[in-house]
């Protein structure tokens, strides 16, 4: 029972290729369903789709390694319908826990365009969403991804690996916000018509600002622009005065020569202000305010290069933050990995409570032949209570040592162990110990074995019959 | 025995500086976890105290700072709580423990005959709640001033990404001024009825220094409401003029406290 990861990139493949095999498009369950049907796993028949603009990769349990990924590879050229020879030289695959540490770091943002962006964990979580709905994510997958929630969200807590600003628009909206708080309820000037002003509007009006008033020397100029905006208004040059005053955020992107707003221009815009900060984001080249203005109280000035600096320091801060999440993965990869060897035993485990479970089931037949000499409703009474309790018997002698083998990490003592319970209850045929001695994952396919524990371990009065219990085992 | 929330105080304060540098959640936790540890044992003491005394203890200048340091870290830690914000803690402490090093090291004074009944604790008790509410009022301002200073000289770090806006500054630094300025009125005003009642002359002197100080600070707050609400200052002048404020109060705390024989009776 392997895991394999199969998939493309940012780091392998240019765009165009990208969206030729973007899942997305056709909706992840298709995807799912579609490749669920040609059993790429053998018996396992795990599968999740992890699909972003920057990343398509599929993660599945399977028996056998080498089979299963061409079958991944032609199953995308026929869903996508690309020749295989346009994706093949793109294509990445690993296995085993280097397939888990790839998704780990995935969730972590380290693998991302921009490290630390924050939205591939939910891209991430849904994923495996999709792949639980489309009922193709068993105990390995489930267990694979709830652990890499666990790395994207200790990574988001514990690291400034998502921290700071890391475009220019996103600098200014975060320094507003530290300036103002909150920007519902704040008003946005932008002097000049064209389109950087437009795109640093529009983005402050998606963070909830009230109003965006855009001023320009020609009036049209402006209604056009504030017309695509949406919501915004448009203000003649000689009401620039009156816009400024209840301003709160001034944009200036005009295309002049010289500067539009001078010092003196900006502290009699201040003075009827009483004290409230005005912060004037200057993204203009040449500049549009002149510098000394930002010398004014309760003015806050930035230009194009302090954001562009702003954005460097972070992306700086960001990289200094690697090495502390990546100790994280390796943290949680070790978790996951110590999980992965304890799956070793579970068919010891299931092969112990068989056999309990068989022997008790044999003496409450050799009792209900005595049993069947009393009186009727006496008889149902006791059959009932004896049964109860030796259930509950066998579940508590059963509790220690399930816990004890599960709880083995070395997977050496954990053959060990499963052969030596093994052969002290006598659990014939020896399949335990060939499984425990799998491969590095050490496990067999786990849906199956889920499927057994699931039938076996209430130990379902109602539906076993004598014997089931041993002859019954499916292996 | 004052010295073992002063310990816990000083533990405390390691823990915030600590979550202050590196932003672990589970150190953050830890010094909440350890500033309520310091406060309980505080609220003990001060309790002992009080059994001792037959009234709560605040009488002397020595019991006074020790139920002011108290009160800030209460008030402290119900603002922490309520605004899951941990990052004014690194400021406060340090007042705390300076402060609290008093009753630390001295024993506290013996209660005189005078100094009860219901004005008298109207008198200490408004007095504690505007002390308290001037020093929070200080720490914000301050934190105020560095991010401002941050902000403005374009040099984002430390503060920039750890405190709240500035806008949340100077409304949270106005509003302990606002509570601070009535506690203060009315303990002076419950002070001067108080000392009328008792018939002592030396009770109502403004050549008694601490007295005149406290007149000082109330000029300098009420100059600060006014100059918020009438000429529009915010900001950093009302940072400035907390931070002034407070540095009065503390004058009135300690050298007046200790160096002169004002204010006791």
């Amino acid at each position: 029972m392997r895991l394999l990861l199969v998939g493309i990139s940012h780091r392998t493949a240019p765009v165009d290729v990208r969206e030729r095999v973007d899942f997305q498009a056709r909706g992840l369950e298709l995807a799912l369903r579609t490749l669920a049907s040609r059993k790429p796993g053998g018996s396992a028949g795990e599968i999740a789709v992890l699909s972003t603009c920057n990343r398509a990769e599929l993660y599945v349990a399977c028996d056998e390694v080498t089979s299963t990924k061409a079958e991944l590879l032609s199953f995308v050229s026929a869903f996508h319908d690309v020749d295989p020879v346009v994706i093949q030289p793109h294509v990445y695959d690993v296995t085993d826990l280097e397939a888990a540490k790839h998704l780990f770091r995935v969730a972590a943002g380290l693998e991302s365009l921009v490290v630390g962006e924050p939205q591939i964990l939910g891209q991430v979580k849904e994923a495996h969403h999709a792949a639980r709905q489309a009922e193709t994510a068993g105990p390995l997958l489930n267990r694979l991804f709830h652990s890499c929630f666990a790395v994207g969200k200790r990574v988001r807590t514990e690291t400034g690996l998502g921290s700071g600003a890391v475009s220019v628009s996103y600098a200014a909206v975060a320094l507003a916000r530290k300036i103002f708080g909150n920007l519902d309820g704040r008003n946005v000037v932008v002097l000049g018509a064209g389109e950087m002003g437009k795109l640093t509007a529009q983005h402050m009006k998606s963070q909830g600002v009230r109003n965006v008033t855009i001023v320009s020397r020609t009036m049209a100029h402006a209604a056009r622009t504030a017309e695509a905006i949406g919501g915004a208004t448009a203000a003649r040059w000689d009401d620039l005065d009156s816009a400024l005053e209840s301003s709160d955020i001034v944009i200036a992107a005009t295309g002049a020569a010289t500067p539009v707003l001078t010092k003196a221009h900006v502290e009699a815009v201040m003075r009827p202000r009483r004290g409230r900060p005005l912060f004037i984001i200057d993204i203009a080249v040449p500049r549009d305010v002149e510098p000394a203005a930002g010398e004014i109280e309760q003015v806050f000035l930035y230009n194009i290069d302090d954001l562009q600096a702003s954005v460097r320091e972070n992306l700086a801060r960001r990289a200094s933050e690697v090495a502390r999440a990546e100790s994280i993965v390796d943290e949680e990869l070790g978790k996951f990995a110590t999980w992965l060897r304890s799956r070793g035993v579970i068919p010891t485990v299931v092969a112990l409570r068989q056999s309990f479970e068989a022997t008790r089931r044999a003496e409450l037949d050799r009792l209900d032949f005595k049993l069947s000499t009393l009186p009727a409703d006496v008889r149902d009474e006791a059959r009932t209570r004896l049964d109860e309790i030796t259930h509950l018997l066998i579940e508590k002698l059963l509790l220690t040592p399930t816990e004890q083998l599960k709880s083995i990490g070395d997977p050496e003592t954990a053959t060990l162990y499963a052969e030596a319970v093994s052969r002290v209850f006598n659990l014939a045929d020896g399949s335990a110990e060939r499984d425990t001695r799998d491969s590095g994952l050490g496990t067999r396919d786990p849906g199956s074995e889920a499927r057994q524990e699931n039938r076996v371990e209430p130990f379902s009065r109602a539906k076993s019959r004598p014997g089931e219990g041993r002859s019954g085992r499916s292996r | 025995m004052n010295l073992v929330p002063f310990a816990l105080y000083v533990v405390a304060f390691v823990a915030y500086g600590w979550h202050f540098a590196r932003r672990t959640p589970v150190i953050g936790r830890t010094a909440t976890t350890l500033l309520v540890a310091a406060a309980l044992a505080h609220t003990f003491i001060i309790g002992m105290e009080t059994m001792e005394a037959g009234q709560v203890p605040v009488g002397g200048a020595t019991s006074f700072i020790s139920m002011f340091v108290w009160l800030l870290a209460v008030a402290y830690l119900y603002t922490e709580v309520t605004t899951d914000e941990r990052a004014m803690g690194v400021f406060i402490l340090p007042l705390l423990i300076a402060l609290q090093a008093i009753p630390a090291l001295k024993a506290p004074e013996v209660h005189s005959a005078v100094l009860r009944g219901p004005l008298f604790g109207i008198h200490v008790s408004s007095l504690l709640f505007a002390y308290a509410s001037f020093a929070l009022a200080c720490v914000i301002g301050i934190t105020y001033m560095l991010l401002f200073k941050e902000i403005k000289t374009k040099h984002l770090g430390v503060f920039y990404t750890r405190l709240p806006s500035l806008q949340v500054l100077d409304q949270m630094n106005q509003r302990a001024i606002v509570v601070g300025w009535v506690f203060l009125t009315i303990g002076l005003v419950a002070g001067l009825v108080f000392a009328i009642q008792a018939h002592v002359p030396s009770m109502l002197s403004f050549e008694d220094p601490k007295i005149f100080v406290a007149l000082i600070c109330w000029a300098v707050y009420s100059f600060e409401l006014f100059a918020a609400r009438r000429i529009g200052w915010a900001g950093r002048r009302t940072a400035y003029l907390s931070a002034l404020g407070f540095a009065i109060v503390l004058l009135n705390f300690v050298p007046i406290s200790y160096l002169t024989s004002s204010h006791k009776f």
